[in-house]
């Protein structure tokens, strides 16, 4: 990692994972660009192939996953749903490259949770109007203290189940890293090096660390992803009113 | 008194353990279901993967609180 420590201009006051953020940012928009102008210019009736199949592949398959965990009240959902799991997925993988994992930085996942969080309040007040003040005195008024701290616990764990994820797999994988360069320079501690990089020390790590960075980044990344957008999907349909009419719509969208 | 984070990192990382045991039911019920009624097989283990992150959090939680312990004081 110090490798990079001269990548980042830090005088601007922004953190090194703030500015990774922008460039998946900046990534996923240009992939948008090419997606929307590939789609601009296909002919309609002839098979699409390459980066626009799998955008209409990813958007049949969260707005289908929309519509089977949320209801037909959420149609047009699946947009947020698939950039933010789009978003998340290579924040987590961005940490192969070397630069720092943007959501090791706990304002990455506090900001996704937030925009859930006031999304499942938004959707209360949307639906409910004036009663939404009632969830506060529920079953009694006497419960209004509990209900003003437990309002918080969606948020909190949110974010710390992606915080804690991420940062978990940094610290052990820097564990790992830090003790085969150890054992590297005591095997071939025969090379005599000279200069600012001990070469001798960095033999093993390569071997080892890409079956570990195979589980801590991709794996647990795709899983976090998975659970992070599931839990919105979950909590944010559960504001919506369950009325008997869900089953009539369903069949009438189809 | 630096001793006492270390000690309290200790305390802290005690309780991943029911996480682990958690897990452990979890996935012994999931292989039951699917030894019962293979065709569920898919939807059982995707479940069962959600499940198991989900139980997997208070783990992590004590991992952060073991992290806050050790290197913020």
């Amino acid at each position: 990692m110090e490798v990079f420590d001269g990548f980042f201009d830090t005088s601007t006051g922004l953190r090194p994972e703030v500015i990774s953020s922008l460039i998946v940012m900046g990534i996923i928009i240009i992939l948008a660009f090419i997606v929307a102008i590939q789609a601009h210019f296909q002919d309609p009736l002839k098979k699409p192939k390459g980066l626009l199949f799998l955008a209409e592949v990813g958007v049949k398959f969260f707005d289908g996953l929309v519509l089977d965990m949320m209801g037909p009240r959420f149609k047009g959902f699946g947009g947020y749903i698939m950039a933010v799991a789009i978003y998340l997925f290579i924040a987590f993988i961005f940490g192969l490259t070397g630069l720092p994992s943007p959501v090791t930085n706990l304002a990455v996942p506090l900001s996704l949770a937030l925009c859930t969080f006031i999304m499942i309040h938004a959707t209360s007040a949307h639906y409910t109007k004036l009663k939404y003040f009632k969830r506060y005195i529920e079953p009694i008024p006497i419960f209004l203290p509990v209900n003003l701290i437990s309002m918080w616990a969606p948020l909190l764990s949110m974010t710390l189940r992606l915080f804690g994820n991420a940062i978990s797999g940094f610290c052990l994988m820097t564990l790992v890293y830090n003790g085969l360069r150890n054992v590297s320079g005591m095997i071939f501690s025969f090379l005599e090096t000279s200069g600012p990089v001990a070469w001798n020390e960095l033999f093993i790590a390569p071997i080892v660390t890409p079956i570990l960075h195979l589980y801590f980044d991709l794996f647990s990344g795709l899983i976090q992803t998975t659970i992070f957008i599931f839990l919105t999907m979950i909590n944010i349909g559960l504001e919506a009113p369950q009325d008997d009419d869900i089953q009539e719509m369903s069949t009438e969208g189809r | 008194m630096e001793w006492g984070y270390f000690v309290g990192a200790g305390i802290a990382m005690i309780s991943c353990g029911f996480s682990a045991i958690g897990e452990g039911l979890l996935c012994a019920h999931a292989i039951d279901g699917m030894s019962r009624n293979p065709e569920m097989y898919g939807k059982l283990r995707t479940t069962m993967i959600l499940g198991c992150a989900l139980v997997e959090t208070t783990g992590i939680y004590c991992l952060l609180v073991a992290i806050l312990c050790l290197f913020v004081h």
